[in-house]
């Protein structure tokens, strides 16, 4: 009895050690991608993972690709935004990656930061428009000067005006878009039209979009909410005069009766139908839930802006998808091959069909222009576009029990302001000192 | 022979032949051990080997990407200063505290309409017990939407009754959030305690009711001195499962709330969830699971063996 009991301790030892040692081994090997004719003559099967939310886009550029030659099989793998990062944490464990992710831009530094991705910089670099992709992208995807994504595409957060409607509080679109206090005017003109007509709209309880719409106001005055370099960050929100003065902006539109009132408790999941129906002066979004599916009369009469700052400034959230070559990836020459597909500017043209901009300037052609007026903008001042370089943008920003929005709430709603900002900046860090650790 | 026989019933087990307990016991015939063994490979390979990874686990930062290091016990030690943990095993009580109780009187007030066999029993039986087979995911998908300001049910009918405008943002607030989320799993799992009473309740004899009636004992006397007493154990293990539940609350919460408004409504395992999968920490988070193991396991003994001290 001793001896087998001494015997199963041993094989489950055993056991747990072998299961233990390949799950603790780290880094995968790179692909070579200065072996000749690297993307340039690969075969056999490509394993491509989109997020769900692109995956319509995604389908459809597959689709074409393999039509375009057959040498090559891209097979496509939706996977639901939020299991994206867990799942492919998961399989980069396993050491059964993917041949390349398509993955949300706000999440590569994640990777990137811990040797997952394949250094691309010098196949960007002889891309020949390397410089016409979207820097907000690559900045989140580059660490101590190399690259390791390439964009795909933008999903951009800017300010679209119904201009029926400043027209009849008899604002100019120009004038009303060029700080915080002229925003808040125009705001209180387009809503003294009356009935349920308000001149602004923000989805109260839905600290994802807030992230999104509201953040480029502080960063248009050449500041944010974190200081410091990835790894050794903390928040900056205390003493920020930025961001005092935008959740400032945002207490007046909403004690004004600025914005409809199921702001207070809008989850995002309505939101944008106002805007839609003709009833909102302004709405911070992007381009797909403002003009896809909507009445063409209603986006014949808009216009479009990027976000200002509290005294001028402009700025957008620079949203989206990199592309990315996950260390020890079966087939990488075979998935840049398809990344340089996909950047080719007829792909890239057609990316505003399914609601998002391109990463490519040199794409706004006139005839493009004239065919997307409202892509335009963040095309043309991608060098505005931004996006926080950090490793813990989902818990601060993306949890309903994240700091940013206990801190949106609180002095939006409670006018709270200076309290909400002291208790963000001890959530801020110490989010950041468990991210970090 | 009497005598003989009083004294071997009642010496101490130290002193009585032990040959054969020994043989039967430490040397079982083989066919008892083949028998046993596939249930001793199962648990090996699906709890014991888990739960010893876990516990390597929970002594190294681990995170979901990136080298592995061993850290000794500074996730253990950690612990002591994690406000955010510390916050929910607070709220985790405060919830467990706010739901056990009803849960068990509106089980044993549902039980006591559905023992007898009375026609119309078995309809509410299946009617009370629904809401319990329909699950806490659906039940909070469902409160999900119905809870909506102005457009679901819940404040179209507060509404309809005067008493509230049918704006509330339920699930925006912190007291209102675990108001609503109690009031649902309230109703969604008292079902399961009204079928473990009413078994215990339909195993009390007849005839001590009998004789109750008999001597004059009147219903809310029967009920007291008699079927209480009687479902002690009954009622031990439904509040045992009651109480493990909501101290490993977590599906309701992540439905409805994910932890908010703030960190208004999280839960420990609400907690360990996003420190796994959101922070991706498997170490730390393998640490305060480790710990939560080893705390729902010593609250069921101490719940356990105040039961068998009574009896």
């Amino acid at each position: 009895m001793t001896t087998s009991r001494r015997g199963f301790l041993r094989l489950a030892g055993l056991g747990a050690l072998a299961a233990g040692l390949p799950a603790c081994s780290s880094v995968l090997p790179a692909p070579d991608t200065t072996a000749p004719g690297f993307g340039t003559s690969a075969t056999g099967t490509v394993r491509v993972w989109c997020r769900a939310a692109t995956q319509d886009g995604l389908t459809s550029l597959v689709d074409r690709f393999n039509a375009s030659q057959d040498r090559l099989v891209v097979e496509l793998t939706p996977i639901p935004d939020v299991q994206y990062v867990t799942k492919l944490a998961t399989v980069i464990r396993a050491r059964d990656v993917p041949d390349l992710v398509d993955i949300d831009d706000i999440n590569s530094l994640l990777f990137v930061y811990r040797d997952a991705f394949t250094d691309l910089t010098d196949l960007i670099a002889d891309l020949g428009y390397a410089d016409r992709l979207s820097p907000g992208h690559l900045a989140l995807a580059t660490v101590e000067g190399r690259q390791y994504a390439v964009p795909y595409l933008a999903d951009c957060s800017v300010l679209f005006c119904n201009t029926r409607l400043f027209e009849r509080a008899g604002v100019d679109v120009d004038e009303a878009t060029t700080d915080l206090d002229a925003l808040r005017d125009a705001a209180r003109r387009i809503t003294a039209l009356g009935g349920d007509v308000r001149g602004w709209t923000f989805p109260g309880n839905d600290q994802g979009t807030l992230g999104f719409v509201v953040q480029p106001h502080v960063w248009a005055a050449d500041t944010d909410l974190l200081r410091g370099e990835v790894g050794a960050q903390r928040g900056n929100v205390v003493g920020n005069e930025a961001v005092a003065r935008t959740l400032e902006f945002y207490r007046a539109l909403w004690v004004d009766g600025l914005v409809p009132p199921d702001a207070f408790a809008d989850d995002g999941s309505r939101w944008g139908a106002d805007y839609q129906a003709g009833r909102i002066g302004m709405i911070p979004y992007n381009y797909s839930t403002v003009v896809l599916d909507s009445d063409p009369e209603i986006v014949a009469d808009t216009a479009v802006r990027l976000l200002p700052g509290p005294d001028g400034g402009r700025a957008f959230f620079d949203g989206g998808d990199n592309m990315c070559i996950p260390r020890g990836a079966a087939n990488a020459s075979g998935a840049w091959e398809f990344v340089k597909f996909a950047l080719d500017l007829p792909q890239q043209s057609a990316l505003p069909e399914g609601g998002f901009t391109p990463v490519r300037s040199d794409v706004a052609t006139p005839e493009f222009a004239a065919r997307y007026p409202l892509v335009l903008p963040p095309l043309q001042a991608q060098d505005e576009g931004y996006a926080p370089q950090t490793l813990a943008y989902n818990e601060i920003y993306n949890q309903p029990d994240g700091p940013w929005l206990a801190m949106f709430r609180r002095a939006v709603f409670d006018g709270e302001i200076e309290a909400a900002m002291a208790e963000a900046q001890t959530g801020y860090d110490r989010i950041l000192r468990q991210a970090q650790a | 022979m009497s005598a003989v026989t009083a004294e071997r019933t009642s010496a101490p087990l130290a002193s009585r032949p032990r040959t054969a307990r020994r043989h039967s016991l430490t040397h079982p015939p083989r066919v008892g051990l083949l028998l046993v063994a596939p249930a001793l490979a199962m648990i090996a390979v699906f709890v014991l080997a888990p739960l010893l990874f876990a516990l390597g686990i929970s002594f190294t930062n681990w995170p979901l990407i990136g080298e592995v290091e061993f850290t000794g016990f500074t996730n253990y030690v950690s612990i002591g200063s994690d406000l955010g943990f510390l916050r929910s095993v607070l709220y985790t009580l405060l919830y467990t505290a706010i739901v056990t109780l009803p849960i068990l009187v509106l089980g044993y007030a549902l039980a006591v309409l559905v023992r007898s066999r009375r026609r119309g029993a078995t309809l509410l039986r299946t009617v009370f017990f629904l809401p319990f087979v329909v699950g806490l995911t659906t039940l909070s998908f469902v409160t999900l939407l119905e809870a909506q300001p102005n457009s679901g049910a819940i404040n179209l009918v507060l509404a309809a009754l005067g008493i509230t405008d049918g704006s509330t943002a339920w699930l925006v607030d912190g007291p209102l959030a675990t108001a609503l989320i109690s009031g649902m799993v309230i109703w969604g799992v008292s079902g399961l305690t009204m079928l473990l009473l009413m078994s215990g309740m339909q195993a009390i004899p007849r005839e001590v009711y009998e004789s109750a009636d008999l001597d004059g004992a009147s219903w809310w006397q029967q009920e007291w001195r008699i079927t209480i007493p009687m479902l002690r154990r009954t009622i031990a293990m439904s509040l045992v499962i009651s109480v493990i539940g909501s101290l490993l609350a977590f599906t309701q919460f992540y439905v409805l709330t994910k932890g908010g408004p703030g960190s208004a409504t999280a839960t420990v395992v609400l907690y360990i969830y996003k420190r796994a999968f959101v922070q991706l920490q498997l170490g730390a988070a393998t640490a305060l699971s480790v710990v939560l193991v080893v705390v729902v396991a010593l609250v069921t003994a101490v719940q356990l063996w105040l039961v068998r001290g009574e009896e």
